[in-house]
């Protein structure tokens, strides 16, 4: 059977990634499990104040609300405007668990590791599971679910009638700080954040939902697992469409960081760079997701 | 619905010469796999698969055809396997299954992109033209638009007019969702600016008669001869793909 040479590299080129990325980060588990009693009464008042925009209805459960607001690209071309417009939107407070992408898998077989097509999730898919509709000791069922390609991300958000978050609600929601909408400014938040990608992967990933709640209320954006976007694709391409796929290739090197917003923001560079190099089918240990949805006009 | 474009894909290909096997196919939306005799969709087939090349009535009359599944699931990487819904540029509904058992160079773009994309399609009219006469035949060249909001079948019609692209070409449009998952699957990156143009990578993808992809060609105003070698490739090994299914 003819096989093409794309192909055939992917789940290659997975692994590899999964080596890079595995040893950038461990999330702080042990310092946030017994401090996250107290946020959560941090939480509660400051979700009470921070949401009082009565224009922005409440989250649906298990959703936090990001008011409408402006996203500075990191990178952009001389050409884009230094900050987009976003929508008010609802993000997943936490990200999706093995227990609750077991469920969709029961009720959508075909994206059970044994059925799914190869074309939507390389080989390697949830393989840390003990079977097709079994997670295992490898798998905690409140753990984030990974390995997962992107094309599952988003079957299982379509299923959950929300959909993947796009880079720049992601990308707003995490350059939140614990107290105000822009971390890089509160002290000791950037290297808070950085803290995360000097450690490995864990061998089995902790639960979701431990890590401090930031502004908004999200929690573990910065300190569990790398998570898909819907339009992670888009990530590496400028304005000018005479420079072709080769951008990729060039972009991260001085010239191309050049470009960038922010030159100290090392997580979104690492989050941009990771993006850059996904492909769709890919399946990596620690990359998940968590669902989004738009507020509603 | 779904009944509604069986027939519109049905009045299709009633119009394609040797292609009438895809009907009964496209009978059964409710299955998702192709045609089950890509071999008989190809007009220069070799002896060997000669008697396959009839239509289905006549199936028991042709022995070496009973070795082959009465519907031929398609390849595991096949990019067939999206069930997506496409426009063309006269209207006309079309699956990507329809294109099967041909081979096909595909590359996304859109219509009022001033810069890339004339030299995009340009190079693949260069590619068809390199292409010996009886491969360029049974090869399909299909275009797809990222600009879902803005390309309308007539905006497209007048694109095939402009250049002008003749009947070997197949132009898309299609859900916004459709076109991400075709980006995905074929690497293309795309992205809307504020002023609705698009900045996207410059592929090339040489797909075999089952819809794997057999080859890419990255960036503009390249040397071609690779890609040509792959449409040849494919165009020769497709009958043989056809007999081992």
């Amino acid at each position: 059977m003819w096989r093409s040479p794309q192909t055939s590299t992917s789940s290659r080129d997975s692994e590899r990634l999964a080596k890079i990325s595995g040893s950038l980060f461990k999330p702080m588990f042990s310092r946030h499990h017994h401090l996250s009693a107290a946020f959560a009464l941090t939480l509660a008042v400051s979700a009470i104040a921070g949401r009082a925009d009565h224009t922005v209805p409440s989250a649906p459960a298990g959703m936090v609300v990001i008011p409408a607001g402006n996203y500075a690209p990191l990178i952009r071309t001389k050409d884009e405007p230094p900050s987009v417009p976003v929508a008010a939107y609802y993000l997943d407070e936490r990200a999706v668990t093995n227990a609750e992408f077991l469920d969709f898998v029961r009720a959508h077989p075909k994206w059970q590791r044994s059925r799914v097509s190869p074309l939507f999730a390389d080989v390697g898919y949830l393989a840390h599971w003990a079977s097709d509709a079994e997670l295992g000791p490898f798998a905690p069922a409140a753990a984030p679910v990974v390995r997962v390609s992107w094309f599952a991300a988003r079957a299982y958000a379509t299923w959950t009638g929300k959909r993947l978050p796009t880079t720049a609600e992601w990308e707003r929601t995490a350059a939140a700080g614990f107290t105000s909408t822009n971390g890089a400014t509160e002290p000791g938040f950037p290297a808070y954040a950085l803290v995360w990608f000097s450690k490995p992967t864990p061998d089995t990933l902790p639960s979701v939902g431990l890590g401090r709640p930031n502004f908004y209320g999200a929690r573990d954006l910065l300190s569990l697992v790398w998570e898909w976007v819907d339009d992670f694709n888009t990530a590496m391409v400028s304005g000018e469409s005479r420079g072709d796929t080769g951008l990729e290739r060039t972009l991260f090197c001085g010239a191309g960081a050049a470009g960038a917003r922010d030159l100290t923001n090392y997580p979104a560079f690492m989050r941009a760079g990771l993006r850059s190099s996904l492909r769709a089918s890919y399946v990596v240990p620690n990359v998940g997701f968590r669902c989004a949805q738009s507020v509603s006009p | 619905m779904k009944t509604k474009f069986a027939v519109v894909v049905l009045a299709l290909l009633a119009v394609v010469p040797g292609r009438s096997l895809l009907a009964g196919d496209s009978a059964e939306p409710s299955r998702p796999t192709g045609p089950s005799r890509a071999s008989a969709l190809l007009p220069a087939a070799p002896a060997t698969d000669a008697c396959c090349a009839v239509a289905p009535a006549a199936k028991g009359a042709a022995p070496c055809c009973d070795e082959l599944p009465a519907a031929a699931p398609l390849a595991a990487r096949s990019l067939y396997q999206l069930d997506a819904k496409w426009t063309d540029d006269a209207g006309k509904a079309v699956t990507l299954t329809s294109l099967r058992g041909q081979p096909v160079v595909v590359a996304m773009f859109f219509a009022s992109c001033e810069y890339a994309c004339p030299v995009l399609v340009s190079d693949l009219q260069r590619l068809r033209a390199a292409l010996p006469a009886a491969v360029r035949e049974q090869t399909r060249f299909v275009l797809v638009s990222f600009d879902v909001g803005r390309d309308t079948s007539a905006v497209l019609a007048a694109y095939r007019a402009k250049f002008p692209l003749d009947a070997g070409w197949t132009l898309l449009r299609g859900a916004a969702t459709d076109v991400q998952d075709l980006a995905m699957l074929l690497g293309v990156k795309y992205k809307q600016d504020a002023r609705g143009q698009f900045a996207h990578s410059n592929l090339i993808t040489v797909l075999n008669s089952g819809g794997e992809i057999a080859h890419q060609h990255p960036g503009l105003l390249g040397d071609i001869a690779e890609a040509a070698k792959a449409v040849v490739g494919v165009a020769q090994r497709a009958p043989f793909i056809a007999k081992e299914r």
